[in-house]
């Protein structure tokens, strides 16, 4: 026995969760003769020690003011259901199209014949109107399911990296270049024993300078202008189309996805607005300006889902099958006209904390440029980025209208996995003369571990013309050191040639290509799809069966001949198939998409 | 260790009695701001999201499966607010949070490294969202793993190696602050 076994298996008795067996022996023989073992099985007893270690008198009674809340509206939480919001109505023709929609198909996106091409060409469409996107004023209002009142709110834009976000009665968020604003409410102080709670809410203003060029720890939501994350990886011809209206006087063509697919929308609109949850399988009409792609309406309905009551449940919110849990609409747009001048003002006052992210425009970087760019591109902002304890960074970056690329590179980079924070699952790729790529699952982040330099670039491209880039940098990638995380990905060839009988989504629309990774005889493979998106297909040539039951969640399907099951808790499909354990994740997708992606696998 | 409740008594709250209710909220309150504690790392959040916690629980009452065990779908409705209060913190708090981290790495390269409370909260908070929610509902609460699962969600395998991981990164965690002591 390893000391990583070892250690796993300490950590395993110390929880009893090891099962009785001769692993005990073994743990205990090696633990005699490593004292670095000893040492974490120490550790871990210590830790459990100081984590219970506190006075169960510190908890606060908070049972009066829980029933004070309470007691005002004290009727059967089974009759008392969310208030109903004084919401705008929404187009009938729409809502009938949505109803149909939720009755009649627990997923979108496969499987689906398209009925119009233009709904079918939308991800394209989207991907390169990001590129004629100048200048962005919109007028809208927000409502919830649970909210009592509309909000209302404004987003201006100018390209590539100034906008400004308000929403009545949350906050505000201003970008401008290497500057970023916040000012909300604040009821307590977020950091414990810095300050006392003022008891009270008060406008709090946050500023970060020294941003770096499209930051991704200081995003700038850019979805609210062209939602290219949410369409980046969809299927060009699976998307279901609601025609076309108009929406505050403009042509408006309109598709239903999911809440997963559009999450960068929501996460965008939420920098300024707490929303209220909504289910990743919930039905979304998503209306976009037909001219330029700028989101005009985006209304989630609660699905008819077997799980959702569940996980409502779990949420605090009450919805029926069908109801508007959040409506965004616009109503005015100006596109590439002259924004007013005091759209981007910075807050008044001085600001209660400000911070220096690092970035500092230098003449000369170490990131390098490719030889050529896509048309169009032009020189951003360039700079290092510099922050205490971490790499020095060098940063180049090019924008044309709404659309970014960026190139990050440091020398010397010893993180023990690739620079860039691809994730844990990327894909290697062959770039010819550049040598050895390495994608992120969703195709945003290409990296090359050169010699002497590591470099990612990204960017809102579509993946080709990212890897088209990182090619023409003129840095020569290598394979990451064996004992880089990266080191276990592979591809489906190579795991082919470890296990025959793998099975892969092959032809898949509306998902990238997947990274595979392969432990032992676990192959995992990971696709991501458009927005929040995407499944893990993990198969296990170890395990002729599946794993003791969980959680009581799951129940009995068929799947592909086989009977096997599914967790709604984990989002899991799982069956056996020619002795092999296989098994389908995903928090995002329903049973129903699971269960076709499952009928679509076939040998790698 | 955290007791069960008479079935009778989660359904007579469920009917809107708020006196059943209550008793409810006592049973577990102290389970849920200890869990929240250290979840968030601040026990002024953690009294306000154990309120919306419970105000949360009363909504969705009705909602509750009789087959699932109650305290678990109790922790999972704290653990979903305290996630909310993440996200809103993230958010809107980027900067104050950022400037703390730089304050409390100055701070801690001159301090000592004993085992003081203040630093295992330290080590808590250096951990990602998914390994914390793990390691207090095992360790603070002695969770076995099929619970923990059911609580946050996902498989009893991913719980073994999150605990794994979570207890390699505390050990290189203290580590380090007793490095940056001058200690070992």
């Amino acid at each position: 026995m390893g000391c990583e076994a070892t250690r796993l298996a300490v950590s395993l008795r110390h929880d009893g969760e090891l099962p009785d067996g001769p692993e005990h022996d073994a743990l205990d023989a090696h633990l005699v003769g490593c004292a670095e073992c000893r040492r974490f099985e120490q550790d871990a007893a210590r830790l459990r020690a100081r984590l219970r270690l506190e006075p169960v008198d510190e908890a606060p009674d908070i049972a009066a003011a829980v029933l004070a809340e309470l007691r005002p509206r004290a009727v059967t939480p089974a009759l008392r259901r969310a208030p109903r919001s004084a919401r705008r109505p929404l187009v009938a023709a729409a809502v009938a199209a949505v109803a149909g929609i939720v009755a009649g198909a627990t997923f979108v996106g496969i499987g689906r014949t398209p009925q119009s091409p233009a709904a079918a060409d939308i991800p394209t469409e989207v991907v390169a109107a990001q590129r004629d996107v100048r200048s962005v004023d919109a007028r809208f209002t927000l409502s919830e399911s649970g909210r009592p009142d509309d909000r209302r709110g404004r987003l201006a834009y100018e390209a590539p990296e100034t906008l400004a976000l308000t929403v009545q009665g949350g906050s505000s968020l201003l970008v401008d270049q290497d500057s970023w604003w916040q000012v909300s409410r604040r009821e307590c102080t977020p950091v414990a024993g810095r300050v006392s709670c003022p008891g009270e809410t008060t406008r709090w203003v946050a500023t970060v300078t020294g941003r770096e060029p499209f930051s991704l720890s200081e995003p700038i939501p850019l979805e609210l202008v062209t939602p290219v994350d949410s369409f980046a990886l969809a299927a060009s011809s699976d998307e279901s189309r609601l025609g076309r209206r108009t929406i505050a006087g403009h042509a408006a063509v309109g598709v239903v996805v999911t809440a997963a697919q559009v999450a960068p929308f929501l996460s965008g609109l939420a920098e300024a607005a707490d929303l209220r949850p909504v289910y990743p399988a919930d039905p979304v009409e998503m209306w976009l300006d037909a001219d330029h792609l700028v989101p005009l309406a985006v209304d989630v309905r609660a699905a008819d889902d077997a799980w959702r009551p569940r996980w409502a449940a779990t949420q605090g919110v009450v919805d029926r099958p069908g109801d508007v849990v959040v409506a965004f609409t616009v109503t005015s747009l100006k596109v590439n006209d002259p924004i007013p001048d005091d759209a981007f003002d910075p807050p008044s006052g001085r600001p209660d904390a400000t911070v220096h992210a690092g970035f500092r425009p230098t003449g000369t970087t170490v990131a390098p440029s490719p030889g050529r760019l896509p048309e169009g591109f032009r020189e951003y902002r360039t700079g290092t980025v510099t922050t205490p304890g971490g790499p020095r960074v060098g940063v180049r970056s090019w924008t044309d209208g709404r659309a970014w690329l960026s190139v990050r590179a440091t020398e010397g980079w010893s993180g023990g996995r690739l620079f860039g924070d691809l994730g844990p699952d990327v894909r290697p790729l062959d770039l010819g003369a550049a040598g050895q790529a390495y994608v992120s699952a969703d195709g945003r982040l290409v990296a090359l571990h050169g010699d002497g330099i590591d470099v990612v670039v990204s960017g809102s491209l579509p993946p080709d013309q990212l890897q088209a880039v990182a090619a023409d940098l003129g840095v020569v990638g290598q394979p990451v050191p064996a004992g880089w995380s990266e080191a276990a990905s592979g591809t489906l060839i190579v795991a082919t040639d470890a296990v025959p009988d793998l099975l892969a989504a092959r032809d898949l629309d509306g998902f990238g290509a997947a990274a595979v990774r392969l432990d032992g005889l676990t192959i995992s493979q990971v696709y991501a799809g458009p927005g929040d998106r995407g499944f893990t297909l993990v198969q296990d040539f170890a395990a002729s069966q599946l794993a003791p039951s969980g959680a009581g969640d799951e129940v009995g399907v068929a799947v592909r001949g086989e009977q096997g099951r599914y967790s709604y808790e984990r989002g899991e499909l799982e069956w056996v198939e020619a002795g092999v354990s296989r098994r389908l994740r995903s928090p995002t997708l329903a049973l129903g998409e699971l269960l076709a992606i499952a009928e679509g696998l076939r040998p790698a | 260790m955290v007791d069960e409740l008479d079935p009778a008594l989660i359904r007579a709250a469920a009917a809107g009695d708020l006196r059943a209710f209550e008793t409810i909220v006592r049973a577990y309150q102290q389970h849920i701001w200890r869990f929240l504690r250290r979840f968030l790392g601040d026990a002024a959040a953690a009294e306000d999201v154990a309120q919306e916690t419970f105000l949360r629980l009363y909504r969705s009452l009705p909602g509750f499966a009789h087959q699932a065990k109650f305290s678990a779908w109790v922790f999972k409705i704290a653990r979903n607010a305290a996630l909310d209060e993440l996200r809103r913190r993230q958010r809107r708090e980027r900067v104050t949070v950022a400037a703390a981290a730089a304050l409390d790495g100055a701070g801690d390269a001159g301090g000592t490294a004993g085992e003081t409370k203040v630093e295992i909260e330290a080590a808590l908070a250096s951990l990602p969202a998914d390994l914390r929610e793990t390691v207090v509902l095992v360790e603070v609460f002695g969770l076995p793993y099929a619970e923990v699962s059911a609580v946050v969600g996902a498989p009893v395998g991913t719980i073994k190696s999150r605990m794994f991981r979570a207890r390699e990164r505390m050990q290189d965690w203290a580590r380090t602050a007793e490095e940056a002591a001058g200690g070992v």
